[in-house]
């Protein structure tokens, strides 16, 4: 849901990094989002042209007064942020997204990151090692130079599982193989492409282990108000004030929006 | 000139103070967009299009990014208007600009029962007719492609409400001019021009279509032209206003609606790429007639057309 804090924020790029093969680290001086933002929530980066639609980014890192958004350059949008430098500025819409619930009662927990989806999970791994649980990050990418960011989560107190495809780092195959391998934790948390979540919410919710997957979409307006970005929940799962069409609507699932009522939901509430 | 240039426009017996409307489908309820734009400073928002039934809408994906565009296949997806009306519409009410509620149906008779209950609630300030929705399996788009289904669905609506009718073309005509006349003869206040155009994306590594529900409509700037033009045309064959809609991101693109024939613009795919572009447009209109010493928006209206005259919804106007 979008909260009260959120609204247009005029940022300052304050350093610009790149971190492998079209991996960019942009941080900003960004002091009201940086202090509102809690872990998995995201924002949408006016594009500073005005000629592509806003992109929505995952908030990697909150240090004071900066944030930082870490993406990968995949097209024309991502490219003209990837463009941006030291000095230029950014404006932002957000905090958006209810986030993870961190609330820290697992003792053991498991973070899955596929790719980009490592942006996701940073503030989280960092939340839930502060409420002293032991965290064990499950991460995989393509290949070993598209694993970034390791040893940032390591720093953070966290037991690195690394995998990629074609096997030049870590474990070769998917990582939810090494998750599936791996004692099974009281709680996952994971974000990544569509195939790794439901692969991990077959593993979750086939052990009971309660998972919040943080979905990734094409968004529209990335605020709520075009139902673009919808995905099926389980018509039963679905609480009565949250979104009205459920009960209006005959059928076992409703759709929910990725953007306002997510972009984390729960394994088990997914009709997927 | 020191009076400040009026930009209020008049809709029927709809009067707004800014000539923008945000686009239906594309502004939520306006609550999401309340933190991020003055709602004091748009003329109104067309609210997302209520059907009889409530229907859960298209497969995802339902959104493709295109060159200078996008293509969406929403499909509808509203509680139906038996929820809206007990549940929905009353949240609403706080907004401090107008409301002008939008119907999309099946038959003649889903748009008239529709209208005629949305229309008699305080909280609407008027009803947009949508027959010309590209993303429910062609029966929504039948209507505004046939003159005489158009007209037909405005009699019908138009016997159920005092309150300002607009109707929101398609483009997917061959002959526009002729949709307009049969709305306008069926008792339309207004006309909005376009609604999205019909497209498709292709993904070709996994050789299928990009949404959900194949086709799509396409908005944004890529369809500037074709609206530009489709207002043109519209503009000449009624003497209702239009409302100007497709690719509308700055003055100058507004400028090129008003030119056009347009007497009030719709912003809707802007909005997602900067929620501030509304104000932006009205600030910048407003300084660009002090600039040129025109009191009002009527001194633009059809002015790309020699030979086209003015309809009377400006203030000050006689009739
Ligand atoms: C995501 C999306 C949803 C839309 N939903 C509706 C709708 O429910 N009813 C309607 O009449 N028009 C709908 N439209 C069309 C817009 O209101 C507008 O007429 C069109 O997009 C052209 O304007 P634009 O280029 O400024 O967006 C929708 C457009 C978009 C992009
Ligand atoms: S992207 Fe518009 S509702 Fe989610």
């Amino acid at each position: 849901m979008a909260t009260i804090d959120t609204r247009v924020h005029a940022t300052t790029v304050s350093e610009r990094r790149e971190l492998g093969p079209g991996v960019v680290l942009l941080t900003l001086d960004a002091a009201e989002l940086a202090n509102a933002t809690r872990p998995g929530q995201y924002v949408m980066a006016i594009p500073p042209s005005g000629e592509t639609a806003a992109t929505a980014l995952a908030v990697y890192e909150t240090q004071g007064k900066l944030a930082s958004l870490l993406f990968f350059t995949t097209g024309k949008r991502t490219r003209e942020l990837a463009a941006l430098h030291s000095g230029d500025r950014l404006d932002l819409i957000g905090p958006l997204g209810n986030g993870f619930d961190c609330s820290g009662d697992a003792r053991d927990v498991a973070i899955v990151a596929g790719g980009v989806g490592i942006a996701s999970v940073l503030l989280c791994a960092q939340r839930l090692v502060r409420l002293g649980s032991r965290v064990r990050l499950f991460y995989g990418a393509r290949t070993a130079e598209l694993l970034i960011e390791s040893q940032r989560f390591a720093d953070a107190g966290c037991e690195l599982v690394e995998t990629t495809d074609d096997g030049t780092r870590g474990a070769p195959g998917f990582v939810t193989d090494a998750l599936e391998r791996a004692p099974r934790p009281q709680a996952i948390y994971a974000c990544g492409p569509t195939p790794m979540l439901r692969r991990v919410a077959q593993i979750a919710n086939a052990s009971g282990v309660r998972a919040q997957l943080s979905l990734e979409e094409t968004f529209g307006c990335g605020i709520g108000g075009c139902w673009g970005c919808v995905v099926p929940l389980v018509r039963a799962s679905v609480q009565a004030p949250s979104f009205p069409p459920a009960q209006a609507v005959n059928g076992d699932f409703v759709y929910a929006r990725i953007c306002r009522e997510g972009p984390v939901f729960w394994a088990h509430e997914l009709r997927w | 000139m020191s009076t400040v240039p009026s930009l209020a426009v008049r809709l029927g017996s709809l009067e707004l103070p800014y000539p923008t409307l945000m686009g239906s489908g594309c502004y939520g309820t306006g609550e999401e967009f309340a933190p991020l734009a003055d709602l004091t400073r748009i003329g109104a928002i067309v609210l997302k299009s209520v059907t009889r039934l409530p229907r859960l809408g298209n497969p995802m994906p339902r959104i493709v990014h295109t060159p200078a565009g996008m293509l969406n296949a929403i499909g509808l997806q509203n509680p139906g208007i038996d929820w809206y009306l007990e549940r929905e519409l009353h949240k609403y009410a706080e907004r401090p600009c107008k409301l002008i509620g939008s119907v999309a149906g099946f038959s003649v008779d889903d748009y008239a029962r529709v209208c005629e209950r949305l229309a008699a609630r305080a909280e609407i300030a008027a009803v947009e007719l949508n027959v010309s929705c590209p993303n429910v399996a062609s029966e929504g788009e039948t209507f505004g492609c046939d003159p005489g289904l158009t007209a037909e669905v405005v009699r019908a609506a138009r016997s159920t409400t005092d309150k300002t009718l607009i109707v929101k073309l398609s483009p997917n005509v061959t002959d526009i001019a002729a949709v307009a006349r049969a709305a306008e003869a069926a008792g339309a206040d207004a006309l909005a021009v376009i609604n999205t155009v019909r497209g498709m994306a292709i993904d070709v590594d996994a050789w299928r279509p990009r949404l959900g529900n194949v086709a799509g409509g396409l908005s944004g700037p890529a369809i500037r032209p074709i609206a530009v033009l489709a207002v043109y045309e519209a503009a000449q064959a009624v003497r209702i206003p239009i409302v100007g809609q497709g690719g509308i991101e700055t003055l100058t693109d507004a400028l090129e609606f008003f030119l056009a024939g347009a007497s009030a613009i719709s912003i809707g795919t802007a909005n997602f790429t900067d929620p501030r572009v509304p104000g932006r447009i009205v600030t910048e209109l407003q300084a660009y007639l002090a600039r040129r010493g025109l009191a009002d928006l009527g001194a633009l209206v059809g002015k790309a057309n020699q030979g086209f005259t003015t309809p009377h919804q400006y203030e000050g106007d006689e009739g």
